[in-house]
């Protein structure tokens, strides 16, 4: 690079290799990294609410029982290790020795607390399947399930310990400012809008990060945030725009990383006898209409044009990686793009001439929502199916689609599934409304079928992971034949850095500095 | 003068009651803010857990005289996406977008008037063309493809400023501050010149119309034929009785930068309270509207204040009733 703006300049690693020269040492050099966000986080206390942003900072700060890996195993992390005593009782052993970044041991206690603190919390959902949790001993934690639930290390994953004392002497609202965790680093500055910078939290547990210090910038403005990259403002940007991907190739000491996400773009249609935007009897309870949109919707068209060959097309409703998922099943196999075999099907199930129904998206909540929804407008014309188009921001959209779907019949979303597990996807989503508490509330088309009920609830009350895998893969094989939804495509996740940065991005998309290093 | 200020402080109170019901009116449509802080497969329990611990389960009636009443305690409310008081996350951002839209003015004023005093006095020179011409072209350019084409030019290509944030800053009376520092300076360069643009060109054109129109007045003549130089008769007597539009226009564009700064506080990464507006609206957040709003229709009304003060002490026969 040819200029090197004054901002790069200050930052640490410079200064202090001036320091370390003339202190006449030869330590190592201090290593340190700017990454360039799309938003400030919201959040630095983890039951205030979730975002992608606070989630990273999340994961810097705090740790959880349960690690999740970049690509969705789970090991141990504030646990050691833990077993089954029974059927609905978990008993995890804690790691001995692990101190909060102000000194303080990490003990039972503070899980205990951290369960109950999240029961009164906006994130009650943390530890929906946690009937009961007691401390052995300081450092031995006993959970009960409410039934066997054999992901249950999974979901704790997500569920982030806090201390004790100190959270209870800082208050909710305090702890958004000065938050306290045991993670591997600690937080230096937080100058909203602006800059947060981390530094090494040195007696992690796990051993001390590589990279000591950790300033993330928010840039929301994406042709902003590439030339930042460019002028060396920082190391790594998210989200790089698509338009710039062949641009920042091209530069030398540039590279771009790209990972499918797990947010699958989906399709829900109503299976109501009558739905609210369609006249007469709704034709989506037939099985071969369903089949038929499916069939029209060139998913390629839309990856090469709409998204720019990012995205990658659905094969199920989650990834391989997940519990649930069967192997060498493809829906884009099962039902390509066929024109003339779904007009048959339109026919024979009596709708040759089509009908017209509403399809409610967004426009700012997935990549090129609004363009997506037109393309299938313009493909789904092809069977004589006149889709409307009801696009709105997210901020109204999530109450407007809220189950019971008074207002719609065919909706764009998307969803993903962090915990690495199908279930909790087909429980709400395809479970019968109304059948049982916790279940079903996100059926959106008012899907209903009794054996994948049946399903859901046996892979619910199983211990075994494998038994789960099993029941689960059999709801997949029942719901990709009988399609309730249409698996669009997986979004791309983007990165950029210059050489000599090495980052894996991650699956969750929880950028981790600990991962990290630089040159 | 006092009679003037009880009755300005009665129309502001107005005002600002006005404010409120409209934007508590607005949100009742823009949605549901409890879906923007809940997962989205959240249970009815949660989502009415969430409901009651942001204060949302009272009727919009009621939570507007719970605001109301709390507003007189002067508590302004709490974010529902940040948990923290609506004003501290208003008042933190405050600085950095006072500071760029100062500098921004500051220097809108000092290429605006000499240019626009140019062109008034001299309407067919042809330098005079061409100040009119960019003039133009300063105010039908969009703000942010003109904040790109500065970063692109002078950030990524030249190399001399850097493209966004706000830099090394000094702390005075708890107050960041980032034009006391080199660093700082180098960060506001770019972001003050796209946001002084358009309020230049206005300036400039609004000037060179008072300039032409005094121009022919007699006192002009008569100030010339007693002596003052040239320059005396454009600056002083000149200027002077041009400047009343000038100076209206001026607090206008000061209170609508201050206000609006978004889209260039966006493009720059600029941590000022522009952008946190645009994401409240996003995230249906109302406590931070509503504060918001009520605070820019009260800078409004002191920038028109100091205005009318100003008329003043440029032409003296001007009294405030």
């Amino acid at each position: 690079m040819k200029h090197t703006p004054k901002a790069a300049l200050r930052t640490g690693v410079l200064s202090a290799t001036v320091l370390a020269l003339t202190a006449g040492l030869a330590v190592a050099q201090e290593k340190s990294v700017t990454i360039g966000l799309t938003a400030d986080p919201s959040h630095l206390y983890p039951l205030a609410g979730e975002e992608l942003s606070s989630n990273i900072m999340y994961y810097h700060l705090y740790d959880p029982l349960v690690k999740r890996s970049p690509d969705l195993t789970f090991g141990p992390g504030l646990a050691e290790s833990w077993e089954n005593v029974d059927e609905t009782t978990w008993r995890f052993k804690l790691r001995e020795g692990v101190t909060f970044h102000n000194g303080n041991a990490f003990t039972a206690d503070d899980v205990v607390f951290t369960v109950e603190k999240a029961r009164e919390s906006i994130r009650p959902d943390l530890v929906a399947n946690i009937a009961s949790i007691t401390a052995v001993d300081d450092l031995t934690v006993e959970i009960t399930t409410p039934a066997p639930y054999a992901v249950l290390p999974n979901d704790l994953a997500e569920l982030l310990i806090l201390d004790e004392d100190y959270t209870t002497e800082t208050g909710d609202e305090q702890m958004d400012l000065q938050p306290m965790g045991t993670g591997p680093y600690m937080l230096e500055e937080w100058i909203k809008e602006e800059r947060l910078v981390l530094t090494a939290f040195d007696d992690y547990w796990a051993g001390e990060p590589t990279i000591d210090q950790v300033t993330f910038r928010p840039i929301t403005n994406p042709a902003t945030r590439t030339a930042a990259l460019l002028t060396g403002e920082v190391d790594v940007i998210q989200d790089l725009s698509v338009r710039d991907v062949e641009r920042v190739k091209s530069e030398e000491g540039f590279k771009v990383l790209t990972r499918p996400s797990l947010l699958n773009v989906v399709l829900a249609m109503d299976t109501r006898a009558e739905s609210p935007t369609i006249e007469g009897e709704n034709p989506m309870t037939d099985q071969r209409v369903r089949e038929a949109i499916a069939r029209a919707i060139d998913v390629d068209a839309i990856n090469q044009i709409v998204m720019n060959g990012l995205a990658t097309p659905s094969d199920q409703f989650v990834p391989s990686s997940h519990i649930g998922y069967v192997d060498g099943m493809n829906f884009r196999e099962m039902y390509p793009l066929d024109i003339e075999k779904a007009q048959e099907l339109m026919a024979e199930a009596g709708y040759a001439d089509g009908f017209t129904m509403t399809l409610d998206a967004t426009n700012d909540r997935y990549v090129n929502d609004a363009q997506i929804a037109q393309a299938l407008a313009s493909m789904l014309a092809k069977i004589n199916i006149d889709l409307q188009l009801n696009i709105m921001p997210k901020s109204n959209f999530w109450g407007y689609i809220r189950v019971p779907t008074e207002q719609s019949s065919f909706i764009m979303s998307g969803w993903d599934v962090p915990a690495g597990d199908a279930g909790s996807m087909y429980g709400a989503l395809f479970y019968t409304r109304d059948k049982k508490e916790g279940y079903g509330q996100v059926n959106r088309g008012s899907y209903s079928n009794p054996e994948v009920d049946a399903l859901v609830d046996q892979a619910d009350a199983t211990p075994s992971i494998e038994e789960r895998d099993r029941i689960l893969q059999e709801a997949t094989r029942l719901l990709l034949a009988d399609i309730p939804m249409i698996p669009v495509h997986y979004e791309q996740d983007i990165y950029a850095a210059r050489e000599g940065v090495s980052l894996t991005p991650r699956v969750d998309k929880f950028i981790w500095a600990y991962d990290m290093d630089v040159e | 003068m006092l009679g003037y200020l009880l009755k300005r402080l009665i129309q502001m109170t107005l005002v600002l009651w006005v404010v409120s019901v409209i934007v508590f009116l607005m949100m009742s449509f823009t949605g549901d803010p409890v879906f923007m802080v809940v997962p989205i497969d959240a249970s009815d329990a949660e989502i009415a857990q969430a409901r009651r611990l942001l204060g949302l389960d009272d009727s919009l009636p009621v939570q507007y005289w719970k605001f109301l009443t709390s507003l007189l305690q002067g508590d302004f409310g709490r974010s529902y996406v940040f948990r923290q008081p609506a004003m501290t996350l208003i008042l933190e951002r405050m600085p950095a977008t006072v500071e760029l839209v100062l500098v921004a003015m500051a220097l809108a004023i000092a290429v605006a008037i000499p240019l626009g005093v140019y062109a008034g006095a001299n309407p067919q020179s042809r330098i005079s063309r061409v100040i009119m011409a960019g003039s133009l072209l300063g105010i039908s350019l969009p703000g942010f493809w003109i904040g790109m084409v500065l970063i692109y030019l002078f950030a990524v290509h030249w190399g001399i400023f850097p493209s966004s944030g706000r830099g090394d800053t000094v702390e005075i009376f708890g107050i960041r501050l980032s034009i006391l520092t080199w660093d700082g300076w180098t960060h506001i360069v770019l972001p003050a010149v796209t946001l002084s643009l358009a309020t230049m060109a206005i300036i400039l054109r609004i000037t060179r119309a008072g300039m032409m129109e005094v121009g022919r007045q007699d006192f002009m003549k008569f100030a010339r034929a007693k002596g003052a130089t040239r320059g005396d008769v454009l600056y002083k007597h000149g200027l002077k009785n041009a400047l009343i539009p000038v100076v209206t226009i001026f607090g206008l564009q000061l209170g609508d930068l201050i206000a609006f700064a978004t889209i260039t506080e966006t493009i720059f990464s600029w941590p000022g309270m522009g952008k946190l507006l645009i994401d409240s609206i996003y995230r249906a957040d109302r406590p931070v509207i509503v504060v918001y709003l009520m605070l820019v229709a009260l800078i409004f009304v002191v920038i028109n204040f100091l205005v009318d003060v100003i008329y003043m002490l440029i032409d003296p026969r001007i009294r405030l009733k």
